[in-house]
């Protein structure tokens, strides 16, 4: 009788979950796509429903997942980084679940899921990739437990957000507690991303760029003192910020013998290098440029083969790779204008390096919001070396976004001559600006909440040039 | 023919209190010399180099994290004596952020304490939540009332006692988030929470610390020539009318 009745109350709970399993994803759906008919861009809110109505929805979401699910965290790539781990692993074939637009907190998250899922709840996948912001991966993983974690870098990024670095990698650290299973595939040419396979049973794998590059900058470096024992860390070669050869002399702390080892880089036009790993010499030739995208490119390769095995058609992946919203995007507006997403002194101090390559006469137009998204701490503009931007042939410079003054002050100091800068606050004025400013090309270098809108005036630009013509 | 007027500016551990744009005030005592036709000479002290403070117009002292504050801590111990002199000699000495709390007796960080210069008879605790925003002071450090703003990013409380405040928190959570007191100002010391960079956006601050410099090492007033502020005074003005408002 009592044995029964149990029995009976387990089946009662299971049926029950079952039930709010199938409302969760039903509501979230339904979620999207009311706020697609509303114009949202949106998908945190849906998510939020969802845990709401059945706390165990992404767990049991997840739990579905057939192969592995691989999370990509790290302060710059990691969308880029995603988007291509996922295009590796369906170029083979496999359904992937994958939070393709950077929603990556835990509602995003949450969100992909239900997405892919059916209204039953039934999830179809045989991988997911999911990028995780690095403080939200303590509370996703209480969800999921990932097999694989890519850790791309550690920057300072809305320091406003997250305090300080260091309360970052505490962050992570708590993460990786609860998941001690979780292999790391790590850019073990970043100190404060090698770190976290050091004292460690898991199994961790490392890439690096095995060669001095010549692209380092004298730029503030983070996390120059060694994290084991604070010694000061000595370097071979730096590739950028705290990139690069790097060894302790006191603790012994350094670079780890690459799995995944990078070597021949050439930039001259887009980026060349070859790849070693397990016995394997694989060419890369893509079209994109910026030196950091090799850690994205390897990366997220890396993770492919490891979960999936070999990927015969990766240089078509990579060749039809479609950048993310304002990586390196391009348009034509009576000349053509390139747009990018940066958002933290590595992010623009790589841009401005690949921006200085090209060696035509140009117009650059720079944009800080200070949004909640953004941060609204904007002094690490004065860590960005805009002094880099004179003698690369620039015409004109334009500061916008609701920072603009901030930034006009930055210029002044960096030595850009006031009959060279304009101050356009609003977006738009300053797009225009940088179409009809006197050089044969125009970047646009802006950050987080400016580049949607960004992108959309340059799009209607496009269009009006286009019915121009 | 007189000798070119010049400053020399230490920059304190660079390699470890190099957080949120410091490198901004640098810049900003450096340029306004040079604008004017003077000079500026920028040492930048890392953490192994000799400090020679007898030689210095104006040392800065900026923000690291919990655990770099750690490493350098026990460095700036073993130069207390040095300190305690510059001060007391009228040193020019700008501390912000971690810097800041360096200067007092200690840092309570929970369970640890940190000791600090012990320049200042003040002393800093962790509290609840990190304090994080805008900030618009009404300060008279430079003898008449001005408005300053900046940017604040702290997890520590820092109470002052009787020193007079850098200024009276208009806008933000100044040292304690209890006392409406920001910074700390005691003989030529200044301290501070405010980064944003502070200097390059409130010029008259940075004058003022170049003017008491200037007046140290030459023993007489040196007047600082008006410069052309307009960029400065924009964002200045703007971060004063947006976020005093509130």
């Amino acid at each position: 009788m009592n044995e029964n009745h149990r029995f009976c109350t387990g089946r009662m709970i299971v049926n029950l979950n079952r039930f709010r399993l199938f409302l969760a994803v039903a509501a979230c759906k339904i979620a999207i796509w009311g706020s697609k008919l509303l114009g949202k861009k949106g998908s945190s809110m849906p998510g939020q429903l969802a845990l709401k109505i059945y706390p165990g929805v992404l767990r049991d979401l997840a739990a579905q997942v057939k192969r592995e699910i691989i999370v990509v965290c790290g302060t710059n790539g990691k969308t880029t980084t995603n988007n291509l781990l996922y295009s590796f692993l369906a170029s083979r074939g496999y359904s992937v679940v994958c939070n393709k637009v950077g929603a990556n907190m835990l509602y995003g998250v949450c969100c992909a899921f239900a997405a892919d899922a059916s209204v039953f709840g039934k999830l179809d996948a045989d991988f997911a990739c999911m990028e995780v912001d690095e403080a939200s991966c303590v509370k996703v993983f209480a969800h999921m437990k990932p097999n694989k974690m890519i850790l791309t870098n550690l920057f300072r990024d809305q320091l406003d957000r997250y305090g300080e670095i260091d309360i970052t990698v505490d962050y992570l650290k708590r993460a990786l507690a609860l998941v001690p299973d979780t292999e790391l595939i790590l850019n073990g040419d970043d100190p404060l991303v090698a770190q976290f396979g050091e004292n460690t049973k898991r199994k961790c794998y490392y890439m690096g760029v095995d060669e001095d590059v010549g692209v380092s900058l004298n730029e503030t470096k983070e996390g120059r003192f060694c994290v084991m024992c604070g010694e000061r860390l000595e370097y071979e070669y730096y590739h950028y910020s705290q990139l690069g050869k790097f060894h302790c002399p006191s603790c012994g702390f350094a670079r780890r013998a690459l799995d995944f080892r990078v070597s021949g880089v050439s930039l001259c036009d887009g980026l060349e290098f070859q790849l070693e790993y397990q016995g394997h010499i694989v060419p890369f030739d893509v079209h994109y440029r910026g030196f950091y995208n090799i850690y994205n490119i390897v990366l997220s390769y890396a993770a492919a083969v490891l979960a999936a095995g070999e990927i015969p058609d990766y240089a078509g992946v990579l060749a039809r790779y479609q950048p993310q919203i304002g990586r390196m995007e391009e348009f034509q507006i009576g000349k053509k204008i390139v747009l990018n997403l940066s958002k933290n002194p590595a992010g623009f101090n790589q841009a401005i390096s690949t921006v200085g390559k090209d060696e035509r006469p140009k117009d650059i137009l720079i944009a800080i919001n200070d949004n909640a998204q953004d941060g609204k701490d904007i002094s690490w503009i004065w860590d960005v070396d805009f002094e880099r931007m004179n003698g690369i042939g620039v015409r004109n410079f334009i500061v916008s976004g609701i920072r603009a003054d901030d930034l006009a002050l930055r210029m002044k100091y960096a030595g850009i001559e006031q009959e060279r800068m304009t101050k356009a606050y609003g977006l738009k004025e300053a797009a225009q600006a940088l179409a009809s400013g006197g050089g044969e090309i125009g970047y646009a270098l802006v950050n987080y909440t400016a580049v949607f809108r960004m992108q959309d005036i340059l799009k209607e630009l496009e269009k009006e040039a286009e019915n121009l013509e | 023919m007189s000798e070119a007027i010049c400053l020399t500016i230490g920059h304190l551990f660079p390699d470890l209190l190099n957080l949120y744009g410091d490198r901004g005030n640098l810049l900003a005592l450096k340029n306004r010399l040079i604008w004017r036709g003077m000079e500026a000479e920028v040492v930048e002290i890392t953490k192994d180099d000799p400090v020679e403070l007898a030689k210095m117009d104006i040392v800065f002292l900026g923000g690291g994290s919990d655990r770099e504050q750690r490493l350098v801590c026990e460095r700036l111990r073993t130069m207390r004596q040095d300190f305690r002199s510059y001060v007391d000699e009228d040193g020019v000495l700008a501390a912000v952020c971690g810097g800041y709390q360096l200067l007092g007796s200690y840092y309570q960080l929970g369970e640890e304490k940190i000791p600090g210069l012990e320049l200042l008879d003040i002393y800093t605790k962790t509290g609840e939540g990190r304090l994080i925003g805008n900030v618009v002071l009404e300060s008279n450090f430079t003898g008449k009332k001005e408005m300053v703003v900046g940017f604040e990013n702290h997890g520590g409380r820092t109470f002052t006692g009787e020193y007079e405040p850098f200024g009276s928190v208009i806008c933000g959570y100044g040292n304690n988030a209890e006392d409406h007191k920001e910074g700390v100002l005691y003989r030529n010391v200044l301290g501070t929470y405010l980064h944003g960079p502070l200097l390059p956006k409130n010029p008259t601050i940075a004058d003022e610390l170049l003017r008491r410099a200037l007046a140290r090492k030459y023993g007489r007033a040196i007047a600082l020539e008006p410069l052309d502020d307009t960029l400065e005074q924009e964002a200045h003005d703007y971060a004063v009318k947006r976020f005093s408002q509130k």
